[in-house]
């Protein structure tokens, strides 16, 4: 069966348009980009403004024993917070293409809107292309957008205490421009192959949400002060994530055949 | 080649038959009726024929695609209504429409015209900017039913087409059902509506997982037990001579028609020749045609014993 592109833009066309149209969605997608960029502002914001706090120098010998008596604590819990916060901030890029493929396959499928489509000349191929990128595309958009809100932000709150701009450091550009695309992939297939089984959006999205513990918990561990992250951590991450992306990508393929869709409608 | 060949077609789930050994042939310009109660496999049947299922035994050509090997091509030229309108209730009708053209890749300045016809023809001429959500159950059937003719299909399904129509769209739909079939594409009916298939198909199956029946629908109609009599004026006069008959027990007489019902065929030609010798003035005899629904509950009864 050729791949016609024209087709899967067909699908990325009326999935866009829908979720433009989809108030609900919208809003519980504007959700995370907001906490995510609000909360570590916020943060560095109070290191900011009690550099001398003597608590800030127990917290800052707590990760770091051999912290120079001269090194200021206030401008080391705020590297180590951006640091940190950078595993956090993939759970957007994760989370937002779960929120629209499971709306879009597994909601084709609870609107019984998924029938006339199959009958249309469409591949399951052309479908998978056409519903990811829908998913995609906004999920790294809003990825970005955040990501200069809050360097500026960040920048801005900081600027007292360090003088210079602190963001975007290689860390998170790296990590915004490479890997958290490779996780956007993730977080699509995921939800692209749970919705292919369930019948409502609903549960593949409470399913599919559960792959972001392992992320959660891996900054819970950075915060506990067991893991040590940094770009080379960050890396290692992108790089099980792009395999996963691999077989995730062939698996969901395989999954949406006609056949097998039109047959679990129960 | 066109039209619709149908060879031993069947399809389990798992242990459960849903259609077995199922024979047929539809041509093009015909309008063919598939019936039978809930559950009896109309609609796998139909998933069959537009590549959605493939079949577990037995082969299908629908225009010249084998249904199993073939499926990009048989969904080029097949429309498919579905049980349900399946319409994305956000996008307006038009845009529900122009998804449909970008999937088979038309040119939508030349598509545009022939569905704009179908839309005003089914009376939801300016409203294509109103999303689908705001319609009404009719509004979305007959919207499903232009998206299905969007890519000019030759072979066109309609499972249930005028479910939840008020009575003057269902006559729409009949009439634009029938002009298609006119053009010379093959169109397959499912529909429990039994007055309705008997107007507009040539001839039906009867199905129940298996063929019970097939015929056109003028001959299953046909019962050889009554003729039809058109006579010159009043038909009562001549009642008493007919009834005189040892083997015409029953004659109904109303305006200028007689009913006379029948021990067997063979008496026909002696209930004219009855007529005539009382002086009557035949216009035309007919066997009698009986509703297609009395036939068919007949059958399934026969079938339950
Ligand atoms: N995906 C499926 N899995 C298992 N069984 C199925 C599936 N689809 C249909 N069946 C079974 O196949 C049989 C035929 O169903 P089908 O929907 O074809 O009937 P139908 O003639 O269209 O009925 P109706 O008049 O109610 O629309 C039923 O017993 C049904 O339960
Ligand atoms: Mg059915």
């Amino acid at each position: 069966m050729a791949f016609r592109p024209r087709r899967a833009l067909a699908v990325f066309w009326k999935d866009f348009l829908d979720l433009r149209k989809n108030v609900g969605l919208l809003v519980s997608m504007a959700v995370l980009p907001a906490v995510m960029v609000l909360v570590p502002i916020a943060v560095v914001w109070t290191y900011v403004n009690t550099p001398n706090s003597a608590d800030l120098r127990s917290v800052a010998q707590f990760y770091d024993p051999t912290l120079p008596l001269g090194a200021s604590a206030a401008r080391f819990l705020i590297d180590k917070t951006l640091t940190d916060w950078f595993g956090l901030f993939l759970v957007m890029p994760v989370f937002v293409p779960i929120l629209i493929a499971s709306q879009s396959v597994a909601g084709e499928k609870e609107r019984r809107t998924l029938e006339p489509l199959l009958a249309s000349p469409v591949t399951a191929a052309e479908l998978v292309a056409g519903k990811s990128l829908a998913a995609l595309v906004p999920a790294v958009v809003i990825t970005w957008v955040a990501f200069i809100l809050f360097c500026v932000g960040v920048d801005i709150v900081a600027w007292p205490l360090v003088q210079g701009p602190l963001m975007p450091n290689a860390l998170w550009t790296f990590g915004v421009l490479v890997i958290a695309p490779l996780f956007a992939f993730f977080g699509n297939g995921v939800a692209v192959l749970i919705s292919a089984r369930v019948s409502e959006a609903r549960m593949a999205q409470q399913i599919s949400a559960l792959v972001v513990l392992p992320l959660v918990g891996m900054v819970g561990g950075q915060v506990a002060g067991i893991l040590k992250a940094g770009l080379g951590f960050y890396a290692l991450q992108g790089a099980v994530v792009l395999v996963l992306d691999a077989v995730l990508l062939v698996a969901s393929i395989r999954l949406l055949d006609r056949e097998r869709l039109v047959s679990r409608w129960g | 080649m066109s039209g619709i060949d149908v060879r031993g077609l069947g399809k389990r789930f798992g242990e459960r038959v849903a259609v077995e050994g199922l024979t047929f042939h539809v041509r093009p310009g015909e309008v063919f009726g598939l019936l039978g109660p809930n559950g009896a496999g109309k609609t796998t049947t139909v998933r069959m024929l537009t590549g959605l299922l493939s079949p577990t035994e037995g082969e299908a050509v629908v225009w010249g695609h084998r249904v199993d090997r073939d499926g990009e091509g048989l969904r080029k030229v097949v429309g498919l209504l579905t049980e349900q309108p399946g319409l994305y209730e956000r996008l307006t009708a038009r845009e529900n429409l122009r998804f449909f053209m970008k999937l088979h890749e038309l040119d939508e300045s030349k598509a545009w015209p022939r569905t704009q016809h179908y839309l005003e023809r089914f009376g939801l001429g300016g409203r294509e900017e109103e999303p689908v959500g705001g319609f009404s159950k009719g509004m979305r059937q007959k919207l499903a039913i232009v998206r299905t003719l969007v890519h000019d299909p030759s072979v066109i399904f309609l499972d249930e087409p005028t479910s939840g129509l008020d009575p003057e769209s269902a006559r729409t739909v009949r009439d634009a059902v029938a002009e298609l079939a006119s053009e010379g594409r093959t169109i397959v009916l499912c529909s429990h509506n039994l007055a309705e298939v008997e107007r507009l198909c040539e001839r039906v199956a009867v199905v129940k997982r298996r063929l019970l029946l097939m015929g056109p629908v003028r001959e299953l109609r046909r019962s050889g037990q009554a003729l039809d009599v058109r006579v010159d004026g009043e038909a009562e006069r001549f009642r008493v001579a007919l009834a005189a008959l040892p083997f015409a027990p029953n004659v109904l007489a109303e305006g200028m028609r007689l009913r006379v019902m029948l021990e067997d065929e063979s008496h026909a030609p002696d209930v004219l020749a009855c007529l005539v010798g009382a002086g009557a003035r035949v216009h035309s005899a007919v066997p009698a045609q009986r509703p297609l629904e009395e036939v068919y509950l007949d059958l399934l009864r026969e079938e339950g014993v």
